[in-house]
């Protein structure tokens, strides 16, 4: 801000007056702008199948003036470039490897609807720029994507592996582009890149716990960046750019060692710590970040299950009365927390989720933060799952046809659906459905079926809107998008899609061919029900962009298995199988035939009787000539039996011999 | 009569060639010449490094571990990461199979991650093929592809090529399911030395028969260096019984271990690093090629090609222009390394020793190709026989009446 005046006076000696005015208007545009802005978060969560879920959220925020051009203090310049470049509104990347599961680590909160990826690389983005254009923008930027991440996104590139979808994808936009590559490999290479993108990269702060074998020896890991373009006024010229970078963890803590029986020992959780867990310990705040916060969250039904668990235990008298549940017969946690986050509920019958709040930095010993956890008690509970239970599977045999059934279960009576305010009659929930097909799968669209309650339905009864466009050999993916009206009370739905599989050129086939090839994840969401916490503390969470974030109304989205298809697949050694059979073949045929053809058994008898009669100068002149590889100079002194020929051809050599060795001598 | 004429051809070239030495010498003095000095003008500016990985799936771990440790010691002796073109043809320290994630370990002791953090892989996975490493030697690419992945180098580059995998006489494979031949591979350095590509490059690779994928290289600058002869196998070091698969092959292994002993500030010569190649430690033969390459090997130390040291050149006075110096590298050779480097060529192929004969005077070797093959044209061997055995029979006459 300093600088400003000196510079404008710098430009004022350059720059006529015509210039000069134009300039105060930025200057005074500049004055109600906002500063770049980090957050660094880590929210633990301890899952009911005896994992942890870790989940790290980084945040930079960048104004996008027309004075800050191209400079940044803490935004990477690398997706500022990108986001100039390539006009990109809004975009998402995820690497994941490993599947979210949703039934044990939940399906109804905000990390597992917007975290929960598909394996291998997601991308999608939406793009300023006219709809003529958009394709190209998505190839540059797969292209760059791909250098920037060590990845092979630019195999996104090929019109087969993008679709555009219309319907049942989230930010519904004509400039969408989607595209997934299931099987690709996540590693190292690409993690780092990402951290790097973060002003105090892995050196220090929250991010300073990221070892990489820890990571990936978890179950589930999930890096993801997305970019977006918020306008904080409504009257902003402008808008900021959001770059949100989340890592979703699921590890599996080790387990101390405990004196404790072996039988109690199984149903106690594992205790973790954050030292046991990563290895690392955080040792202070990224000096660089506005908030640097870590959160520890439990669910509600742990919550409830604590509740009942101290109400048995009646010596507890005092901490009844304690409802942040610090001190509880469960568990004990090594810091206590700064300030305890509890859920704003709709409905007063359940106990709500609490979530503690620790600043580092903050906290008692300023040098080093390693929150450890540990358990007491076993306690058995469970998550929120999702409303419905979506699977993806084929079905047939062989390698011509099959078909895709996409089912979805009800989890059961008292899970899922809230239908509070509506009777169950009229209620109708809708699913959207979002499935790609990879060209080689030619799915037949009219062989749609929908079972509701296993009977089956009219497609216009149960489909409320379609949209489908076909695949095209080598050309697009088949696409298919759907929005399903289900009645609230229902136990079990399945679509079924019948398809052919094709065939590929032989330069098609992937070198792992023998394999399979995959269908990409369907998107499964539910439009009408939002995955969100509202906390009741209002006021702290404008600098708190996780829990920010969580109250954001977004619909739970469910990703379905990756599909692995068999295809025909040629024995790519057979051309040369074939030429060598052949070979033999016409060797053995003709050699034979030659043989036949060539041979005078009359002759051959007669010869070898002669040779049986004659002497032996005679015989040693018939192996001569049938072997000619014999050096001729010891036949130099027989004469007459000799053609001329060969005659001439002994004296050439004995000149040669002579000359060489008068040449040479 | 195969040996008669066999004799008889082999006397004849070198009459003729004598006869052709003499006749343009003066010509192809001045050709060789103009060669050396275009050569010359660029001083070397900058080093480049190509590591490829070509073999996919598990049990080739080791190929993924060569590469990687080279990635390493080119990294450790001062080259950075943007001038490395890295390429893994599969997902080794994140597969399933791996029983340490996010690891590759070269030795059984496990003392040193390979797959540290900061590894930047460049091209991965199914990206690894023929026509991506062609691209990226000969600069040909689509607009859109980024900088890292490419190849930036110029006139005054040393770029070292490694490649490993599975291959045979005169081809490489890659991913299992395609070849690069040695054609290929000599039509792209001959692409790249016309480009401006490259000043010197020293081609390393580790596979069977790796002697025989030099064969056709013709560009001058190019050093190559092989784990085998044709008809030999290169053999992997060790087993790693917790990885369960072997971990490092023996030429590369060796290489390690001679640039674990060195810094960047070390003026060890290749000299010395092929002289440590011992083949019954290898279980085969290094190969070497340096009929195509200017300089002694004696005077050229390792981080001209594994490192990115550059030599510096004093000037008194900023803002001035300098004279060009001389090329004369100062090399203190260790007594140690002075080891004949004559012991330990062997050499496989009659073929190929006629062109390293011909090394310093390449046109010759040129024109005299052209010459042969005009010769083979020539199609009845039986006349040119009857006509050299009629020229013969004086000569006879003459050495008898000389004896006599």
């Amino acid at each position: 801000m300093e600088l400003l005046p000196s510079a404008s006076l710098f430009m004022l000696l350059l720059l006529s007056l015509l210039i000069f005015l134009p300039l105060i208007s930025i200057g005074s545009v500049l004055d109600g702008q906002v500063e770049e802005k980090f957050t660094e978060e880590l929210l633990l969560k301890p899952l009911p199948d005896r994992k942890v879920l870790a989940h790290f959220h980084f945040e930079s925020t960048a104004p996008r003036t027309q004075y800050y051009g191209r400079h940044h203090h803490l935004f990477p310049k690398a997706i500022a470039q990108l986001v100039q470049k390539f006009s990109i509104r809004e975009m998402e990347l995820s690497f994941t490897q490993g599947r979210w599961e949703y039934e044990s680590w939940g399906g109804y909160d905000p990390i597992s609807s917007s975290s929960a990826k598909p394996p291998g690389v997601e991308l999608w983005a939406v793009f300023d720029v006219p709809v003529d254009q958009v394709d190209a923008s998505w190839k540059n930027l797969t292209h760059s994507l791909s250098g920037l991440f060590c990845a092979s996104i630019n195999f996104l590139e090929s019109s087969t592996t993008y679709s555009a979808p219309e319907l049942a994808f989230h930010p519904a936009s004509v400039n969408l582009r989607y595209g997934t590559l299931p099987r690709e490999a996540v590693c190292t290479e690409n993690l780092t890149p990402w951290l790097k993108l973060l002003p105090c990269r892995d050196k220090s702060g929250i991010s300073s716990l990221l070892d990489r074998p820890s990571i990936y020896r978890g179950f589930y890991h999930s890096q993801r960046l997305r970019l977006r373009r918020v306008k904080i006024r409504a009257d902003a010229p402008d808008s900021d750019t959001v770059l949100e970078q989340t890592l979703t963890v699921v590890l599996q803590p080790n387990g101390i060692r405990s004196k404790e029986s072996q039988s109690s020992k199984r149903k106690l959780h594992p205790t973790w710590s954050m030292s046991s867990l990563f290895g690392r310990k955080i040792e202070g705040r990224c000096a660089l970040a506005k908030s640097s916060n870590v959160y520890l969250q439990l669910e509600r039904d742990l919550v409830a299950e604590m509740k009942r668990l101290k109400e048995k235990r009646k010596f507890f008298d005092i901490s009844v009365l304690n409802e942040d549940l610090i001190e509880n017969p469960a568990f004990e946690i090594s810091i206590k927390p700064d300030l305890v986050l509890r859920e704003v509920l709709s409905s007063q019958n359940e106990s709500s989720s609490l979530t503690y709040e620790y600043s580092i930095g903050k906290s008692a010993s300023p040098n080093t933060f390693d929150l450890s956890f540990t358990w007491k008690s076993p306690v058995a509970w469970s998550c929120r799952k999702p409303p419905l239970r979506a699977s993806r599977f084929l079905m047939g045999s062989g390698n011509e046809r099959g078909t895709i059934a996409i089912s979805l279960r009800s989890m059961g009576p008292d899970e899922g659906l809230n239908v509070s305010d509506m009777d169950k009659e009229r209620c109708v929930l809708p699913v959207n459905i979002f499935q790609v097909v990879p060209w080689y799968i030619k799915v037949y669209f009219h062989t749609l079926k929908v079972f509701i309650d296993e009977k089956p339905m009219s497609v216009l009864d149960a489909v409320e809107k379609i949209h489908i466009s076909p695949s095209e050999d080598k050309v697009s993916p088949g696409v298919m998008e759907m929005v399903l009206k289900l009645p609230c009370g229902v136990k079990s739905a399945t679509i079924t899609l019948e398809f052919d599989k094709g065939f590929l050129h032989i330069d098609e086939y992937p070198p792992d061919a023998n394999q399979g090839f995959d269908i990409p994840s369907a998107i499964i969401t539910f439009p009408n029900i939002e995955a969100s916490i509202y906390f009741d503390q209002e006021i702290t969470l404008k600098d708190l962009p996780l829990l920010s974030s969580f109250q954001e109304k977004n619909p739970i989205r469910y990703y379905t298995e990756v599909l692995l298809v068999p295809l025909t697949t040629p024995d790519f050694s057979m051309p040369y199988n074939v030429i060598t059979i052949t070979c033999t073949v016409f060797a053995l045929y003709f050699g034979s035939l030659l043989n036949v053809l060539r041979r005078r058994v009359s002759e051959e008898e007669r010869l070898h009787n002669a040779k049986g009669k004659s002497g032996p100068l005679s015989r040693l002149i018939a192996k001569l000539r049938r072997s000619k590889e014999i050096q001729p100079q010891s036949t130099t002194t027989s004469s007459s039996l000799f053609s001329s020929k060969l005659i001439l051809k002994i004296i050439m050599v004995a000149a040669i011999a002579i000359c060489w060795q008068y040449l040479s001598g | 009569m195969k040996e008669t004429l066999k004799v008889h051809f082999q006397f004849s070239p070198m009459a003729i060639r004598i006869l052709l030495l003499s006749l343009c010498l003066s010509n192809l003095y001045a050709s060789s010449s103009a060669v050396a000095s275009s050569s010359q003008t660029a001083t070397h500016t900058n080093n480049w490094a190509v590591l490829v990985c070509t073999s996919r799936f598990w049990f080739n771990y080791r190929h993924m571990a060569n590469t990687l440790s080279l990635y390493r010691t080119v990294k450790r002796l001062g080259i950075p990461d943007e001038r490395i073109i890295l390429m893994l043809a599969d997902d080794m320290a994140c597969n399933a199979r791996n029983k340490y994630p996010a690891q590759v370990f070269n030795n059984e002791n496990h003392r040193l991650n390979l797959y540290g953090d900061n590894v930047e892989v460049d091209y991965r996975g199914y990206e690894v093929t023929v026509e991506n490493f062609l691209r990226v030697l000969t600069g040909r690419h689509e607009t859109a592809v980024p900088r890292s992945k490419r190849l930036l180098s110029d006139e005054g580059s040393h770029i070292l090529l490694y490649m490993t995998g599975h291959g045979g006489e005169e081809f490489l494979k890659f991913q299992d399911s395609e070849e690069l031949q040695s054609h290929d591979l000599a039509d792209a350095v001959k692409q790249m030395k016309e480009k401006g590509r490259f000043k010197e490059l020293l081609i390393m690779v580790d596979t069977c028969q790796a002697a025989t994928l030099f064969s056709q290289l013709h560009s001058p600058g190019v050093l190559a260096i092989g784990s085998s002869l044709k008809g030999e196998n290169s053999y992997s070091h060790h087993l790693d019984s917790d990885v369960g698969v072997s971990v490092v092959d023996r030429f590369t292994f060796y290489t390690l271990a001679f640039f674990e002993r060195l810094n960047m500030y070390d003026n060890a010569s290749l000299n010395s690093l092929f002289s440590s190649y011992n083949p019954s430690l290898l279980m085969s033969t290094a190969y070497y090629r340096t009929d195509l390459f200017p300089r002694r090997l004696e005077q050229v130390p390792v981080t001209n090609f594994f490192g990115s040291v550059m030599e510096t050149i004093h000037t008194d006075r900023p803002y001035r222009a300098r004279k060009r110096k001389e090329s004369q590298d100062r090399i203190r050779m260790p007594l140690k390394e002075a080891v004949q480097d004559n012991q330990q060529r062997r050499l496989s192929d009659p073929e190929i020793e006629v062109r390293r004969v011909q090394a310093p005077e390449d046109s010759i070797g040129r024109t005299w190709n052209s010459l042969q093959n005009k010769m083979k044209i020539f199609e009845y061997p039986e006349t040119f026989v009857y006509y050299g055995l009629v020229m013969m029979l004086p000569l006879l006459a003459v050495s008898t009446w000389l004896y006599s």
